[in-house]
Parts: structure tokens; sequence; C-alpha cells
């Protein structure tokens, strides 16, 4: 029951990461919301956000199931929340949406500032 | 004109594929399926599905009778593997002048219980994972590893065509046309799997380097013995044709649970049984590591006192366990192993919709063309995919249906369910090379049909039908296989019901899709 929970953490920040790297694209983004698309600096931020994410994923796996167990629950979680995040842009697209508005919010604070400057 | 890069890497991955997608699928197939190798033993032999014992239940008096045989028969070394969750039984074995004698007990009561005469998963399916049965000449062993190099080789070329392998990272579009739909179906097995599907290969292919490297064995050590005896740890001494009485080998147990933090003891091995240098060789389970290779520690078996024991293993050596232990996964991570249930289905889903793709994309000029290339791929590709599965479920529907102690030709049962594997398996390419339109569609009902049949025959001749089985805790592994057959059961009939109405009526949005006009083509 425990290695269950420790997956399911292990997935959710997998799947928050691949779906800031998925949400970076252009193609992906206009599927999950009708907003204008992150600029480019944005871009860069999200996919920075997204590997920051999945490289955080290897000391949370290694500290939840050990050094052995942790590798390999990382490198399979890895393909797991990927393809989640491939159904879900096939399937519900709408669900990443929070996500896509958070990140809209961030990118419409990012114009502000910029204009302000 | 010289081919470019991208022409070479697309030559070689279609035809390594094409060629070697059967193997590759038999080999992920039984893997994925070993996963849960003690599971599908339980199931196969119902007499070994008991309730887990206390580990401090005395073995004594049930080990003693044997061990008595086995000096009474001059046997070199008697074996006890001791029970745990996942292999209920206590199982005893010695050489005499018949060949390999085998107990399994319950450790409960001690009784032996009646041989399961099946080679089930850990034996059959094993054997076929590594070598398809063809043992002539290691013959098998070396094509499984051609396949496996070759897989290592489509995954560098398949990330070498792929045009848009970023852009395209996260794309499945199942509503676009048909082919596209494969196409991203197969992309993203291919490289969101790619993690898994590389290091499992690779491991597997490490674990036989003395096979495919023999070299580095044959220029360091003078021959096999003495190789293998070093990898294992061995330690030995001369019998001294003195009779003397064993110690309590759950004195021993004990003594090297202590050493082991009270680590479960896997098995052990009484070498020269009765003589006065009997000594015991104790090997601690390895559960709850990844590393494979257990601990040895060998004990005086007349006085108990410890004899050897190496508290560490080399750095390589502990190296070379990992990398077998995480292809083996023997391991009770119960997460970690359905996850690799999960990536080898999908693994079968990266060959399969290979297959299916490149028939998908010649199909029309073959038959324009008049060539029969499609025609014998896509009976290779039926066979080597649903025909697998037909024949695996033909195995546990001829387990079930076949009495305790049948013979037929002078083959035992356990022999009479292989032989029903394969004959199902040629049964299966038969039938997709003879009705090439009807084969995906009929042999999907073919699976829905024998995974239902094999439940209901469980249940029938077992008494362990679902309700039964998941109201008890050690039937669960029986639960779980019926439940999966059942699965397996309906995304068959699923898929043979779309496949027929769109046999019926072809849809628009094939008939009129364009072909992809980006990815490989």
């Amino acid at each position: 029951m425990d290695h269950a929970l420790h997956l399911l953490a292990l997935t959710v920040v997998l799947y928050l990461g691949f779906a800031t790297l998925a949400l970076s694209q252009v193609r992906n983004w206009r599927l999950v919301i009708a907003a204008s698309p992150p600029s480019p600096v944005m871009k860069i931020v999200l996919r920075a956000i997204g590997i920051v994410l999945l490289m955080l994923a290897i000391p949370l796996a290694l500290w939840l199931d050990g050094p052995s167990f942790g590798s390999l629950m990382w490198g399979t979680a890895i393909s797991v929340a990927a393809c989640a995040v491939t159904a879900t842009l096939s399937w519900c697209p709408h669900w990443l949406r929070p996500l896509a508005r958070a990140i809209r919010a961030a990118n419409m604070s990012q114009i502000v500032w910029r204009l302000n400057e | 004109m010289k081919p470019t890069f991208r022409q070479s890497m697309q030559w070689l991955h279609t035809w390594a594929g094409v060629v070697l997608g059967a193997v590759l699928m038999a080999v992920f197939w039984s893997g994925t399926l070993l996963v849960f190798d003690r599971e599908i033993d339980r199931w196969m032999a119902p007499m070994t599905r008991l309730p887990v014992i206390e580990t401090s239940t005395p073995l004594d008096p049930m080990i003693r009778p044997f061990i008595a045989t086995a000096v009474e028969v001059g046997a070199s070394s008697i074996t006890v593997a001791l029970p745990y969750e996942r292999e209920p039984t206590l199982r005893v074995s010695f050489r005499d002048v018949s060949g390999l004698a085998r107990y399994n007990l319950d450790p409960g009561t001690g009784r032996i219980l009646p041989d399961p005469e099946t080679a089930a998963a850990t034996d059959f399916l094993y054997r076929f994972h590594y070598s398809m049965h063809i043992r002539f000449a290691n013959v098998g062993i070396w094509l499984v590893g051609l396949a496996g190099m070759a897989l290592l080789a489509l995954c560098v070329s398949g990330i070498a065509i792929h045009r848009k392998i970023l852009a395209d990272f996260f794309t499945f579009r199942p509503s676009k046309n048909q082919r596209r739909a494969i196409l991203d179906l197969h992309n993203a097995a291919g490289v969101l799997g790619l993690p898994f599907n590389v290091v499992i290969t690779l491991s597997g292919m490490i674990i036989f380097y003395a096979e495919y490297f023999p070299s580095a064995v044959r220029s360091l050590y003078p021959n096999a013995a003495s190789y293998y005896s070093e990898i294992f740890d061995s330690h030995s001494r001369p019998k001294s044709h003195v009779p003397a009485d064993a110690i309590s080998v759950d004195t021993v147990r004990h003594a090297a649970q202590k050493i082991w933090n009270g680590d479960r003891i896997q098995y052990l091995v009484i070498n020269h049984p009765g003589d006065a240098a009997a000594s015991m060789r104790v090997v601690r389970a390895t559960d709850n590591i990844v590393l494979l290779q257990g601990d040895t520690a060998f004990f005086d078996a007349a006085t108990g006192a410890l004899l050897y024991h190496r508290a560490k293993p080399e750095p390589v050596k502990r190296a070379q366990g990992f990398i077998a232990g995480l292809h083996f996964a023997q391991f009770q991570h119960w997460t970690l192993r359905w996850l690799y249930f999960v990536l080898g289905l999908s693994g079968c889903v990266m060959i399969a919709t290979g297959y299916v793709y490149w028939v998908d994309k010649r199909r029309k000029r073959h038959e324009q063309q008049g060539l029969s290339g499609v025609r014998l791929v896509e009976g290779l590709a039926v066979g080597s995919t649903t025909g697998l599965i037909i024949a695996t479920l033909a195995f546990f529907v001829a387990n079930r249906l076949l009495p305790l102690g049948t013979t037929f030709l002078g083959y035992e049962r356990a022999a009479l369910e292989g032989w029903a594997f394969y004959f199902a398996w040629i049964v299966t390419f038969a039938h997709a090379w003879l009705r090439p339109r009807r084969a995906w569609i009929e042999q999907c009902w073919w699976i829905a049909a024998f995974a239902v049949a094999a439940v209901l025959l469980n249940g029938i001749t077992t008494g362990d039908h679902l309700v039964r089985s998941l109201t008890h805790r050690h039937l669960w592994a029986i639960a779980g296989m019926d439940l999966l057959l059942l699965a397996g059961a309906m995304v068959a009939a699923l898929a043979a019901g779309k496949l027929q109405r769109r046999a019926v009526a072809p849809p628009a949005s094939s008939a009129r899709g364009r072909p992809p006009s980006d990815g490989i083509e």
C-alpha cells in the first residue's frame, strides 16, 4: 500500500512536469485553452520548470523507495506519466485547463511587468 | 545515389522490425507474463495454492525423512527451498538413480502434495522467454540475443528517423485517419517507453554475457566450473566418508538469519548429506532488494559452526547482480512489478503497431502490383501477436482440461501442455495466411473465447472461482490471474467488434484520410 502511495506521489510530480512541458508547445496549448499561447520567454520558462519537476522527482523517488527501488520507480513511472499526459491531451485536454490558466496568469503578469519596465 | 543517414536508418528500422518482430514479440510477451511467474504457477498447479505459514514453523520434522532417503540413495546433495508468500510450498529435491527427485510439501502439515505435472511459467514460459525452447547448439539463446540487439538498433534508428520527435512527443490522434493513429501509437509506445525498453533489453542480454561473450570467461578461468564457483560463492570440502548425522536445519536457518538481520532464507543445500564433512549452504532471500545474488553462508552440517561467509560481494558482482535483479523482478515490490507489466504490454503494443503500420502502408501498392509481401508479413503479424496470445491461452486451457497422469504418445502431461501451446500457435499462423481478410477479427474472438474458457475451467476444476478467490487472501494470485484474463477477453471482444464494423463499412475517415504528412514515412 505504501508503495502504491509512493507511486502516486511520484506520478503527480512527473505528470505536472510533463504537462508543463506539453503546454510549452503551441499545438498542445491550443488543444487545452482558447487563449493566446505563451510568449517565447514564457515557453523557455515553462520548459525549464517542466525539466526541473522531472529532475525533482529523482530525489523524491530515491527518498521514498531507497536508491535501488527508487531509481527503478523513477525510470518506469516517467514513462507512465508521459503516457498519461499524452492520453489527457488526446481525450480530455480540458483537464489541463486550470494549469494553462495559471500559466496564462503568470504570462500576463510578466507582460505587465515588462511594460512597466 | 548514396542513401542519406535517415534513409539508411529507415531501411534498418523497417527490415530489422519485419524480420525479427515475431521473435521480439514472443520475448516481450512472455517476459511481460513472467512478471507474475509464481502467480501463474499457482494458477496452473492448484495443489500448491496454500495459505502462507509463519516463518517460525519448525521444518526439521518435515525434512528429516527426506535427508534420510537422500543418504540412503547416496545423493551428493539435497536442496530445500523454503515457503514464502509467492511460493507457499516447501520444496525438497535431490538426485537419485532415476534422476532428480522433487517433492512439494504442505509446510503446515508436512503432507507430500501430488506432483503438479506442469511446467507452468517458471519453467515453460521462462525457457520460452530466453531460448524459445530451441536447445540445439543454443540456437534459441542466440536468436533471442540477436533479437535483443535488433531491438536496441530499432530504438536508436527509430529515434533517428522520427521527424518531429519533440513536436510530436505527446501526440496521439486516435480520431485522425487509421494509419496516422497507428503511427502515433507506435511512436508513443516507442518514445515514451524508451527507458524501459532499452534497460530491459540490455539487462536481459547482460544476464547472458557468459554465453554471448565467452572469451572473457575463457581467458580468465581454466574451466567453466571454476568460474561459476567464484560467481556463486561456492565453498566446498571433500567428503570424509565418516558417517554422521546432520544438525537441525532449523538451528542453521536461525543462525543464518541472525547474520542477516532476520531476513528470510530462500533455500539451503546440504552437501554430502550423512557425512561428517557435510556442509549446509544457506542463501538469503532477495525479496526486499533489487540485487538478485543473495548472500550465501556455509555452515558445518554436523556441528552448526559457520564455515564461510562473505560479508559483501565485490562491486562488479554487485553491479551484475543489480542488473540481473532489475530484469528478473523477483522482488516483493508489487507496485514496481505492476509497472513492469504495464510497460511490457506497451512494448508489445509498439511491436504490433510497427507490423500493422508496415502492412497498412504497403497494402494498396502490393495489391496493385500483385506482390505477396503484404500477405506474408500480415500473416506473420497476426500469428506473432493475436496468435501468440491464443497459444498462451491454449496452454492455460490445456492445463485445466488435461487430468493429472495423462500421457499421450509417450509424452507426459507437462509436455502435452507445451505441445498445446505450439500446436495452437501453428494453427493461428496457418489461419492468418489462409484467411487474411478475417484473421485479425476471428483471432480476437478466439482470444476472448479462450480467456473466458480458462476462467470458467479454473472455477469448475478447482472450485476457486472468483467469489472464493477474492475473499481468501492466499488465493489473490488466482483472482488476479482470472481478472486479468477477463479484462483481456473484454479488450479482445471490443477490438473484434470494432474491426468487424470497420470491415463491413470502411469508415469515411480512413477512405478519405490523407496519408501522414509528417513523421516517418
